[in-house]
């Protein structure tokens, strides 16, 4: 591994449970409002109403009622890239002469599981196949790039909750190798009937609003949503003359070879990526203002995030987002990047929504109120299924 | 770029290794099996190439497979094979990265978990048949099988699933994350994509797969994996020669650059659909080849593509493309027993919306 040029992020986009743009989400966070629900969009027979967080149906996502055969997961990242694309300057527009590279993670936008369809199918039904078309139209980096008129690399990352983090990471290594000018990297995913009745088959969802490092904490709540950073290089954004938000500074993943489902309890691979992404942004412990953890809510999750932090980065504030978001699974990793950024922009963050009561069995807890930091990087870590690990590094912008 | 390729793993209709399948090249005859499939009317029956993973209680204990599903066994045993054939010591494993690539992803294990949810109500679904549904599952599987620890990625992208896959692959070895990369692409048969199959497309041929007919929808489906051992260039020469160049594009933003006499190998499939791209675009002076009629038309389709490359590259000669995928008047097909010269193979590869990927194979003695 090897040290790594800062990549530019020019424009970023987000929305899910915590607000419809990232303006909304940042007051919800430094607010600590929430408000998980049942499901609306599906129906459950669950004798537990487990909580999600929704995104409302007033929020108006990208062609709706002009693109029907879009599913919600690419509407969302489209809607998010809009955001972002805006913010960045770019609008819809790029110069020809540009190589604009798409990568972005889900799990559901990637998954042929249309219930209806399924239904149909084992009854015998021989149902039409329009939600197989659907499922193929709505690759979630396929659709940015044919809606962008974009033909640089193209890449849906399906590597369960890490995928946004991984995302942002490859992509800007796209743009480090001289592969692309510019990166649309991100997350996204959809609530569904699949994903709920999954998680809570595993019993690692809680029946009440989720408690990230708290001491009672019993799972987490599933959430939807999608977040898009801009990625360019400095040379392409001097020549727009065009500030920096923030810079990728570095990047690390590793798998933990363990369990399908259980993270390593020594979060061997965890420090392993932390290490590999200090190393790359030629950066100590002690230049990191603060860490926006994974924080799913789960006991095992948490226990492991707790102890790796307290024994890698001590003395560095962390916290969970999740309490004001749910785990919204692939676009976790791109939502918590876009706010990460966004805090190191305010030099402050968010309280841990959730958190009231410090677990003895952790080493370390989370920021219980809103505080300021200071420090020239920051980090934002995903830990996945599968035993994935991933870590970005931000630094500040020009701003 | 210049990246080493080592080791090819190979699980198909054909059978199971690199003998298998050159044994199937120079033969240049694969039959598919048969799988039933709820049709238009009532059951019936169409052709598949099916894979046949038993060969990977060779490399893993069966209990450490207890709970492992096809789609993850596919993509286990085309990885033990790649390491097999590199012949890597297990001690390195742990300095390798992992990329899988997949189109549809373990797609019987989804509809599983569902019918559970179905038969039974939300509160009985499966835990098992969820956490093996997990896009990444078969990663997951394939790091704790072969205690691989470095970077796992697996991307999702249809018919560009191994080039993208590829080109990640070859960025963690440029940017010296890894010493190596476990690369493969892996998908599987199942009922409702074979039922999907058959609204889309129709019942299949009868006659076999003709992928240089462009007018003719001919496609077979398969299912199967292709793993590749990717290095950067250090040490010995490998046999398989290099990766030399990964392109990635759209053609609506212009078509190909393509010397006039360039060896290319043709993800031509038999789709009738993406055909015309291939009619429209090739150099007219390119020699061609394509041998989907030996392991079908699936979306890791481009692995076993790169696979046959491979092959051809080791043993200095172009393989003669199967019955079915020599005929075509208007195109320049590579004759029986051509020798290979010093000339890169190009694997093309055209997607349903135009994108296309091109990855350039090139021996010691043509760089």
């Amino acid at each position: 591994m090897s040290l790594q040029t800062p990549v530019a992020v020019s424009g970023i986009g987000c929305l899910c449970g915590a607000g419809s743009n990232l303006g909304a989400c940042l007051d919800t966070l430094f607010h600590g409002r929430r408000q998980p629900a049942p499901p609306a969009r599906f129906s459950s027979s669950h004798p537990t109403a487990y909580p999600v967080f929704e995104i409302p149906p007033e929020v108006s996502l990208f062609g709706t009622g002009q693109k029907p055969q879009l599913s919600r997961t690419a509407r969302l990242v489209l809607t998010a890239t809009r955001e972002a694309l805006g913010n960045s300057g770019w609008d819809r527009q790029w110069p020809h002469n540009k190589r604009i590279g798409v990568c972005i993670g889900t799990t559901v936008g990637s998954t042929m599981n249309d219930e209806g369809f399924y239904r149909k199918y084992r009854r015998g039904d021989q149902p039409c196949i329009n939600p197989i078309e659907t499922y193929l139209n709505s690759n979630p980096a396929q659709a940015i790039a044919r809606e962008f008129d974009l033909s640089g690399p193209c890449q849906t990352v399906v590597n369960a909750c890490s995928s946004g983090t991984d995302a942002i990471g490859l992509g800007a290594g796209w743009i480090r190798s001289g592969i692309c000018d510019a990166v649309i990297a991100g997350g996204a995913d959809e609530l569904c009937r699949v994903t709920y009745d999954g998680f809570i088959s595993l019993m690692i969802t809680d029946d009440s609003p989720c408690k990230p490092f708290d001491a009672t904490r019993k799972g987490l709540n599933l959430g939807e949503g999608a977040a898009i950073l801009i990625l360019e290089s400095q040379a392409t954004l001097r020549a727009r003359n065009h500030p920096a938000r923030a810079f990728v500074r570095g990047y690390g993943s590793a798998c933990d070879a363990y369990h399908l489902t259980a993270p390593d309890p020594q979060g061997q691979g965890l420090r392993r990526a932390i290490a590999e992404a200090l190393a790359t942004s030629g950066q100590t412990p002690a230049a990191v203002a603060f860490v926006n953890a994974h924080g799913t809510g789960t006991r095992d999750n948490d226990r492991i995030e707790s102890r790796v932090l307290s024994a890698l980065l001590p003395d560095v504030p962390f916290f969970s987002t999740k309490g004001c978001t749910g785990h919204t699974l692939a676009a976790a990793g791109a939502i918590e990047a876009a706010f990460t950024v966004a805090f190191l922009e305010a030099q402050k963050i968010p309280p841990s929504a959730g958190f009231t009561d410090p677990d003895p069995d952790l080493p370390a807890s989370p920021a219980k109120r809103t505080i300021g930091v200071s420090g020239q990087i920051a980090f934002s870590q995903s830990l996945a299924f599968g035993g994935n690990n991933a870590v970005i590094v931000f630094g500040k912008g020009d701003t | 770029m210049r990246i080493a390729l080592r080791g090819v793993g190979v699980v198909g209709g054909f059978g199971c290794g690199v003998d298998d399948l050159r044994r199937t090249l120079i033969a240049g005859r694969c039959s598919p099996q048969t799988a039933s499939v709820a049709g238009t009317e009532g059951a019936g029956e169409m052709p598949v190439f099916l894979a046949d993973t038993s060969r990977l209680a060779a490399f893993i204990p069966n209990r450490a497979l207890r709970r492992v599903d096809h789609f993850s066994r596919l993509a286990a045993l085309g990885a033990c094979l790649a390491l097999e054939d590199a012949r890597l010591p297990p001690t390195v494993r742990q300095a390798l990265g992992l990329v899988i690539a997949t189109g549809y992803g373990a797609t019987r294990t989804t509809f599983s978990f569902l019918d559970t949810v179905l038969d039974h109500g939300d509160a009985c679904a499966s835990p098992t048949f969820f956490s093996n549904s997990v896009s990444n599952a078969a990663a997951a599987h394939v790091s704790i099988l072969l205690k691989i620890t470095g970077p796992s990625l697996t991307v999702s992208q249809f018919e560009m699933s191994v080039p993208a896959a590829l080109l990640t692959a070859c960025q963690w070895l440029e940017e010296k994350r890894v010493e190596g990369v476990l690369v493969g692409g892996v998908d599987e048969y199942c009922a409702v994509l074979g039922y999907s199959w058959q609204r889309f497309f129709g019942p299949g041929p009868t006659t076999g797969t003709r992928p240089l007919e462009w007018g003719r929808q001919s496609a077979i489906a398969g299912e199967g994996a292709a793993f590749f051992l990717l290095c950067r260039d250090e040490g010995d020469p490998p046999d398989y020669g290099f990766i030399t160049d990964i392109r990635q594009g759209h053609l609506r933003h212009g078509g190909l650059d393509l010397a006039a006499d360039a060896l290319l190998l043709l993800g031509a499939d038999g789709h009738q659909a993406c055909a015309r791209r291939y009619a429209r675009h090739l150099p007219a002076d390119a020699r061609v080849a394509t041998y989907t009629p030996l392991y079908g038309s699936l979306p890791v389709g481009p692995a076993f593509d790169m696979a046959v490359a491979a092959l051809s590259i080791k043993a200095g000669r172009i393989f003669a493309p199967p019955p079915g995928a020599g005929e075509n008047p208007g195109l320049k097909i590579v004759p029986r027993h051509a020798r290979l010269d010093a000339t890169p193979i190009r694997c093309l590869k055209f997607g349903r919306e135009g994108e296309y990927a091109m990855v350039t194979l090139s021996g010691r003695g043509s760089i």
